[in-house]
């Protein structure tokens, strides 16, 4: 007996949660209060469509300018701590001791100094998604084989020539990395702050509606969110897909599910 | 630079800081109804480690990390060695975790309150749920890690399972699973404190939540500092004892 | 055409050594204190020889290689090649070929060749050109186009090879460059080193663990001590040219294999 691919098995699973996520309402196996059948969720998004839309630009805002600092100062920062060994040995245990503190509980102090506008958001978005991109850069940024220096410098490269035709190429994959890990986190900090204490936004949408006990505009907002992580999801892997070319590196910038893993992803 | 100057000059870095922290809010220079002073959080932090409310938050907050944890890590484990040991079942669902990470666990909150209500049940209910991903995968990877060849080894010289189990796959094991108890207490704390700043009437998440409501933030900074504390401690106990079991590792 | 060293043509009726160290050696800091690596290390390689040091690990080898290269600056001696000294990188003097290919993922084999004419801002066509006739001149005509990864290591290690002479510089360094390969590639490889040597009258020094490629590829065989290195003997290979597989089995093959073992095994 042959096992079906587990690639449709995966489909089939999807397939079958869609089915029970009608179903089961449906069928009052569970009330509809705690679950709306996807049908009628779906109804809800699309006739306020005007409200969600507006409320996912917004969030949509928070997260591009939070990603910009996430990835931006993490990759910065995370090459020159990485790459500089008197800073690395001096500050790299210094943060990977601090990524253990839930960084949620410095988010009250943002509402406090930013308000309760789009600016505490990107804020704290951007420190969220920091934290792990800086880590991970600053560990791939070490994987560059020594050996690509130590064969350029036996072929008679100055410094400027080291860094723009070896180290930037050889970095690539390790800033991809990054970006992709620092992207889903930031959609994750903004996802968070937004439930929490907000007047604007997707995640604010999904609070109000919970407090007035409007199920499937809930799950509506959920859906929303789902999509977009789904989205992000997606068009990162059809990057990553595209430059192959320099991931075959085989020095790779992973070094295993526990260590990729930021705690951050627990949100 | 060697090891003691290291020492030395992060303690230099952490008074620069603590100076700076200090003296900004009190010259004026930052706002110290935002940023008060740091000899004022310190009060606060003697304050409210003497208050009874505070010790009755902090307990609550304790035991629901503790349950979550007793929960999770079972589960997680179980699943995570099914999933390393039986290849078509990881198969499966190792790309379906992978997608998990990226998914905002925190829009799952509202079903738990829907369902559970509010209180002790639903709070940990949405820990444990945030932490049994990453235990999965943590746990197949350990077991993953036990390389084929010594296995083998000790196949070949007819060891029963029993002593397989306990003398190749658990120092194996050891260090990783270790690690991955580090890690999964982080998002098991994480989980935990959403929880509470979300929707919750007790707890040092609550708390803090609402001494930033209330601008109260020579309290709200000392709860950070007070919860910061305690993660790094458990995080920096755990590693030292991941440190002595992994002598042997590369 | 500054950035190469002329002709090969030209080198091989020189008189001048290409290689020739005097009194080199090396003391490093250790955690424990001074470490001497390298010991009063004299040697001459005549222009055009292939010249092959063998030793045990850890007795400075690679070391000796990295200062020939001009990658590393020994503490006493001096190092002269082509007449003239060598402080700092010059692969218009002296090419060099590491055990691992470290070619760059990122480029194709034949701009992996022409990486160190990049450096030297040669203009595009010329370089292109000199880059092809190199990986012609390696076996691999037609494989330019191809990433690294779509090579096989023997490949990847003729790739390095021809980057090595892009600049056609008269002595060739090479570092263990087969040993991470198997058996019956390293054959295939040495033998064809020994074709692309004899097309290019180049200078070889080449670093090996291996006493049978040492005997098979080379002139000389030097035998080197463990740390501190020091040369404990040069023994010439007296054995016809060009090498066949045959050879091998010969008893001559089997006594000079057995005089350098001899000469590791019994030194401390």
């Amino acid at each position: 007996m042959s096992w079906p691919a587990p690639r449709t098995v995966r489909r089939l699973i999807g397939v079958l949660i869609l089915v029970l996520w009608e179903a089961i309402p449906r069928l009052g196996i569970l009330p509809e209060l705690f679950i709306p059948p996807l049908t009628k969720t779906l109804n809800v998004l699309w006739l306020d469509r005007a409200i969600y839309a507006a409320a996912l630009l917004v969030t949509l805002y928070e997260v591009a300018v939070a990603m910009l600092i996430a990835c931006g100062a993490g990759i910065l920062i995370g090459s020159v701590v990485g790459g500089v060994a008197g800073l690395r040995r001096l500050m790299l245990p210094v943060f990977s001791s601090l990524y253990a503190v839930p960084i949620v509980i410095l988010y009250p102090v943002f509402t406090a100094w930013f308000g309760i506008g789009s600016e505490s958001k990107i804020v704290f978005a951007g420190v969220y998604g920091f934290f792990p991109v800086m880590l991970s850069t600053a560990a791939g940024i070490r994987t560059i084989d020594e050996q690509y220096l130590l064969a350029a410098r036996s072929m008679g490269a100055s410094l400027p020539q080291l860094i723009a035709r070896v180290v930037i190429p050889a970095s690539i994959p390790t800033v991809l990395t990054g970006l992709r890990l620092g992207g889903a986190l930031t959609i994750i900090g903004v996802v968070v702050s937004e439930m929490l204490t907000s007047a604007n936004g997707i995640g604010y949408l999904v609070t109000k509606n919970r407090t007035t006990l409007d199920s499937p505009r809930v799950f509506a907002a959920i859906i929303v969110i789902l999509a977009l992580s789904v989205v992000y999801d997606i068009a990162v892997r059809f990057i990553e897909r595209r430059t192959l070319v320099w991931q075959t590196a085989g020095r790779g910038a992973s070094a295993g599910p526990t260590r990729a893993l930021p705690a951050q992803a627990s949100a | 630079m060697r090891g003691g100057a290291l020492v030395l000059v992060r303690l230099a870095l952490l008074a620069a800081v603590l100076l700076l922290w200090e003296g900004l809010p009190r010259s004026g220079i930052v706002n110290p109804m935002l940023l008060p002073p740091l000899s004022d959080v310190l009060d606060a932090l003697v304050v409210i480690l003497g208050r009874p409310d505070v010790h009755h938050a902090l307990g609550i907050t304790a035991a629901e990390v503790v349950v979550a944890f007793a929960i999770a890590v079972p589960l997680g484990t179980a699943l995570g060695v099914l999933s390393a040991e039986n290849e078509y079942f990881g198969e499966i669902f190792r790309p379906m975790l992978f997608y998990v990470f990226s998914i905002p666990k925190s829009i799952f909150l509202p079903m738990f309150i829907l369902v559970f209500g509010i209180g002790f049940p639903q709070k940990v209910a949405y820990a444990a749920f945030s932490t049994v991903f990453i235990v999965i995968m943590s746990a197949s990877a350990a077991v993953e890690s036990v390389k084929a060849e010594h296995l083998l080894v000790a196949r070949s010289y007819g060891a029963t399972r029993q002593q397989i189990l306990r003398r190749v796959y658990l120092p194996s094991m050891l260090p990783i699973l270790l690690e991955a108890l580090r890690i999964s207490m982080i998002f098991n704390f994480t989980g935990v404190m959403i929880a509470e700043m979300y929707a919750s009437r007790v707890g040092i998440g609550r708390l803090i939540a609402d001494w930033g409501e209330n601008f109260e933030m020579a309290k709200l900074l000392a709860g950070v500092i007070l919860l910061a504390a305690a993660a790094m401690a458990f995080n920096e106990a755990v590693r030292s004892l991941e440190a002595r079991c992994s002598t042997w590792r590369a | 055409m500054q950035y190469m060293a002329g002709v090969s043509g030209e080198r091989a009726g020189a008189m001048k050594a290409a290689v020739d160290v005097r009194g080199l050696s090396h003391v490093y800091d250790g955690r424990d204190g001074a470490v001497p690596a390298l010991q009063d290390i004299d040697l001459t390689v005549p222009a055009g020889r292939f010249v092959v040091i063998v030793g045990p690990s850890g007795c400075g080898k690679t070391s000796l290689l990295m200062m020939l290269a001009g990658l590393r600056l020994p503490t006493s001696g001096t190092i002269l090649c082509d007449g003239r000294p060598i402080a700092k990188p010059d692969p218009a003097r002296v090419g060099v070929v590491f055990q691992e290919a470290s070619l760059y993922p990122w480029l194709t084999a034949v701009e992996n060749v022409e990486f160190p004419l990049v450096l030297k801002r040669a203009p595009r066509a010329e370089r292109r050109a000199r880059a092809e006739a190199m990986l012609r001149l390696v076996g691999l005509d037609g494989f330019g186009a191809r990433h690294p990864h779509e090579l096989s290591g023997g490949m990847k290690q003729r790739v390095s090879i021809a980057r090595g002479l892009v600049q056609d510089p008269p002595v060739l360094l090479m570092d263990e460059p087969f040993a991470a390969l198997d058996e019956q590639t390293r054959m295939t490889m040495g033998h064809e080193l020994l074709r692309i040597w004899s097309q290019t009258a180049k200078t070889v020094v080449f670093i090996t663990h291996s006493l049978t490629e040492a005997v098979y590829l080379a002139d000389e065989v030097l035998v080197m001590s463990a740390r501190p290195g020091r040369i404990l003997d040069r023994i010439t290979i007296d054995l016809p040219r060009p090498r066949t597989y045959q050879m091998m089995a010969t008893e001559e093959f089997g006594r000079l294999r057995e005089r350098i073992w001899e000469q590791i095994r019994t030194t401390p």
